[in-house]
């Protein structure tokens, strides 16, 4: 930021301007002295010249500033300025004249000093005047820039320049040159004139005063005019300040484009409303087309749509329907008029019209204009709201007028409407798009969460091998695995599904979780285990959710494991002694179909030995059910089949050949749907 | 997809599952159930001849009907599962609770037992 000298410039040029003034005074005080005393003052006619000049420039440069600091001031305020410096020195003027009028011929009315004081008093304040109105024209005629004019500015400005300094060669008399360069300067002012787009910008009452402003100004101007003639035409004066080419050019250029300004705001006044029309239908287009703040809502933009649909159409009533689907209300949706009218309006407008079926995309966006035979109102505009293919609302304007909606209205408003519809349509997509994001985010952290209930390290002893896999259908599934170790001779194995799959099957599956490692502290067998856990859950699942099990509990030692199954898929058993694979068959209820203590008759368990060189595989239905293009499921016998093709490999190659079978059989186009869950145990 | 469809016959309703029900269609099920409840039905069969395949979303929503039908005193029976579908209801253990029958005959007469 370049800061401004701290000057106060505009002060100094004020005093320096004073000063040279007084100088002025002086110089001619001295004059008239020598004058009357019949002594050569010694004091040329150039002094005087240059003093003027300066005076001029002083002044220029203290209103200059002043215009400076009030660039963003409006017209009114800049332009009844000039109106009280030109009342302050016409009413000066006037009364000098009236001071003289008064002293008539008396001793003090003839004393040549203090006409003199007057005569410079009243140079100053005219000068001053007109250097700020043409500074006020310059302000005004460059409101709207563009090349040309500020061309055609600067050479008026160089011209005055000239003409300021002009003095030195004409020496102030009226000959030829003097009215040529008048001429000259006064064709400029002409051409300058027409730069008045500052005018319509103004509204009715503003338009008023700045006739009255323009009025008073040129009043004033003229009043300033005479005096300086008159004073001109004394002869009592040594040096005629006034009869100056800058002085009078001013006068020509103010009074000149002042009277254009005047006739122009006059001729305006009739058309002045249409101007403020179209402004304010701007303003409103713009309202329609912003975002719409979160404070805000569809109702406020529709509020906003209804009143410029009004405005715009010089509408006397109106009302807004909106769509029984929406979910807001309209809270003032009558506007002039109540509701038995409307109603009677209402059935006067075609059927089509009552359905929210938008009959065709291309008719629905237009307005359309309807004659109706009321008592009181003669023509109706309707316009429909399209929102994301459904018809949001209807709009009815009404006027007392025939045929009251121009093509120029139903333009404006048709422009009204679908920007309306636009915002709307973004509020709506905006809150999905953040809804979505949210939702996102959710079951990312889900994932997290769910993560790290699956554990990450099998108990087991040295005794058997095993691994297992999980894979969600979604970011957050239901299948659950787990082990724990009792003691150095006793470990249970788990693996759980929940109904479904989502985010509400891994809550179950976080509440399943709990629900063993808490349960199975107590050192209780597998069937009584499903009992207890059967009871717990009851009281957390949803109305529609269970949850499917499969537990053993290994003993070691005595090389045999416990198993009990609520509703879980068989686990396969590969015997090494027969080379041979077969699904553990036992009865048992899924857990949460009976929430009651009878659950315990419908489950059971069964110890089993084992040999080395067995293999347990725990699975979950989403293996059993992934399908093909075809339909046909993967099904028991494909593991069966894999289990004994490959029960010498370690439990993770064996892992791995199940799923990378799974995998190939679905293929590209077929369907895992489910989340899927394996649990591969080799004994040694 | 699934498609439902309702007929009664005498004193029975019966509903005829015709496609595959899973977790975006089972509220469908669960809809069309409440409302043959509502209706005070005292006798529901589930025609299963054209359903191939359903999830745990849709066995879930059977499942939660079973408290009603006991204390409502209303009979339900499911007849015409293909063997998948009957596995799948029998290692859940559902099968012990819901009556599954072959065929429609044979569950009609279920009515006639006493």
């Amino acid at each position: 930021m370049i800061k401004k000298s701290a000057l106060p410039l505009g002060r100094i040029s004020l005093f320096l301007a004073i000063l040279v003034w007084l100088a002025l005074l002086l110089v001619d005080l001295v004059r008239i002295f020598g004058m009357i005393n019949n002594l050569d003052s010694g004091v040329s006619e150039e002094v005087t010249w240059i003093l003027e000049i300066l005076f001029f420039i002083f002044i220029y440069l203290v209103y200059r500033r002043i215009f400076w600091k009030n660039k963003q001031s409006d017209f009114l305020t800049l332009i009844w300025r000039g109106v009280s410096t030109g009342l302050f020195a016409a009413s000066a003027g006037l009364l000098t004249e009236v001071i003289y009028l008064a002293l008539g011929e008396s001793k003090i009315g003839t004393d040549p000093f203090l006409r003199n004081v007057f005569y410079h008093i009243n140079f100053a304040l005219t000068s001053a005047f007109l250097i700020f109105i043409t500074l006020l024209w310059k302000h005004l005629i460059l409101y709207q820039k563009n090349k040309q004019v500020v061309n055609q500015w600067q050479v008026f400005e160089i011209s005055l320049l000239g003409a300021l300094f002009f003095v030195f060669f004409n020496h102030n008399n009226l000959d030829y040159s003097f009215l040529f360069g008048l001429t000259i300067l006064l064709v400029i002012s002409i051409l300058l004139a027409v730069n008045l787009k500052w005018i319509p910008y103004l509204n009715f009452k503003e338009k008023w005063k700045t006739l009255l402003f323009l009025f008073l100004i040129m009043g004033c101007t003229v009043v300033l005019f005479y005096r300086v003639l008159d004073s001109g035409n004394e002869g009592n004066l040594q040096i005629n300040l006034t009869d100056n080419l800058f002085l009078l050019a001013l006068f020509g250029f103010v009074f000149v484009y002042g009277l254009f300004s005047f006739l122009v705001t006059l001729f305006n006044l009739p058309t002045s409303s249409v101007f403020e029309q179209k402004l304010t239908e701007a303003i409103n287009f713009q309202k329609l087309s912003q975002s719409i703040q979160p404070e805000e809502s569809e109702e406020q933009v529709l509020d906003i749509l209804l009143d410029s649909c009004i405005s715009a159409s010089f509408s006397d009533a109106a009302w807004i329907e909106l769509n029984p689907k929406e979910s807001f209300q309209v809270k003032n949706p009558l506007r002039f008029l109540d509701e038995s009218i409307k109603t009677e309006i209402r059935s006067l407008l075609p059927k089509e019209t009552q359905s929210w079926v938008p009959a065709s995309m291309t008719e629905a966006h237009q307005a359309q204009s309807i004659r109706i035979a009321h008592a009181n109102y003669k023509s109706a505009l309707m316009v429909h709201l399209l929102v994301n293919k459904s018809l949001l609302a209807r709009i009815v304007l009404i006027k007392e007028v025939k045929e009251g909606f121009n093509k120029e209205m139903i333009g404006i408003i048709g422009t009204f409407a679908r920007q309306a519809c636009i915002s709307v349509e973004n509020h709506r997509l905006l809150n999905q798009a953040i809804e979505n994001e949210r939702y996102q985010e959710e079951l990312k952290i889900a994932q997290r969460v769910q993560k790290a209930l699956l554990p990450l390290k099998l108990d087991h002893p040295a005794s058997f091998d095993i691994c297992a896999y999980s894979n969600t259908a979604d970011e957050v599934g239901g299948d659950y695995y787990d082990t724990y170790q009792v003691n150095e001779t006793h470990f249970v194995l788990i693996m759980g599904d929940v109904s479904g799959k989502g985010t509400s099957a891994a809550f179950h599956m976080a509440q399943m979780k709990g629900v063993f490692q808490s349960l199975i502290q107590l050192g209780i067998h597998p069937a009584e285990f499903m009992n207890k856990a059967n009871g717990a859950l009851s009281k957390c699942l949803e109305r529609n959710h269970f949850i499917t099990a499969s537990i053993f509990e290994i003993d070691t030692i005595n090389k045999s494991f416990c198993h009990a199954r609520a509703g879980h898929i068989p686990t396969l058993w590969y015997k090494a002694a027969e080379k041979a694979a077969d699904f553990i068959s036992i009865e048992g209820l899924g857990l949460g179909i009976v929430r009651n203590p009878s659950y315990k008759n419908h489950v059971q368990e069964e110890t089993f030995e084992y040999r080395s060189g067995d293999i347990l595989v725990l699975l979950t239905d989403g293996i059993l059910e992934g399908r093909k293009e075809t339909g046909e499921q993967f099904g028991y016998d494909r593991i069966k089949i894999i289990v004994e093709e490959n029960h010498q490999k370690s439990p993770i190659q064996l892992q791995q050949e199940i799923i990378d079978a799974l995998h190939q059989f679905v293929g590209g186009d077929g369907m895992i749907d489910d989340d899927y869950s394996l649990m591969v145990v080799k004994f040694k | 997809m699934l498609q439902l469809e309702r007929t009664k016959e005498g004193n029975k309703d019966i509903l005829r599952l015709i496609g595959e029900v899973d977790a975006s269609n089972s509220v469908l099920l669960d809809q069309s159930m409440q409302e043959i409840l509502q209706q005070g039905a005292t006798f529901l069969l589930i025609d299963g001849n054209q359903l191939g395949y359903i999830s745990s979303a849709g066995l879930g929503v059977f499942m939660s009907y079973l408290d009603d039908f006991s204390e409502q005193g209303i009979q339900f029976a499911i007849f015409g599962l293909n063997e998948q579908v009957t596995e799948v209801f029998k290692i859940l253990g559902l099968d012990r609770l819901i009556q599954i029958v072959p065929d429609k005959s044979t569950a009609i007469t279920l009515g006639n037992e006493p």
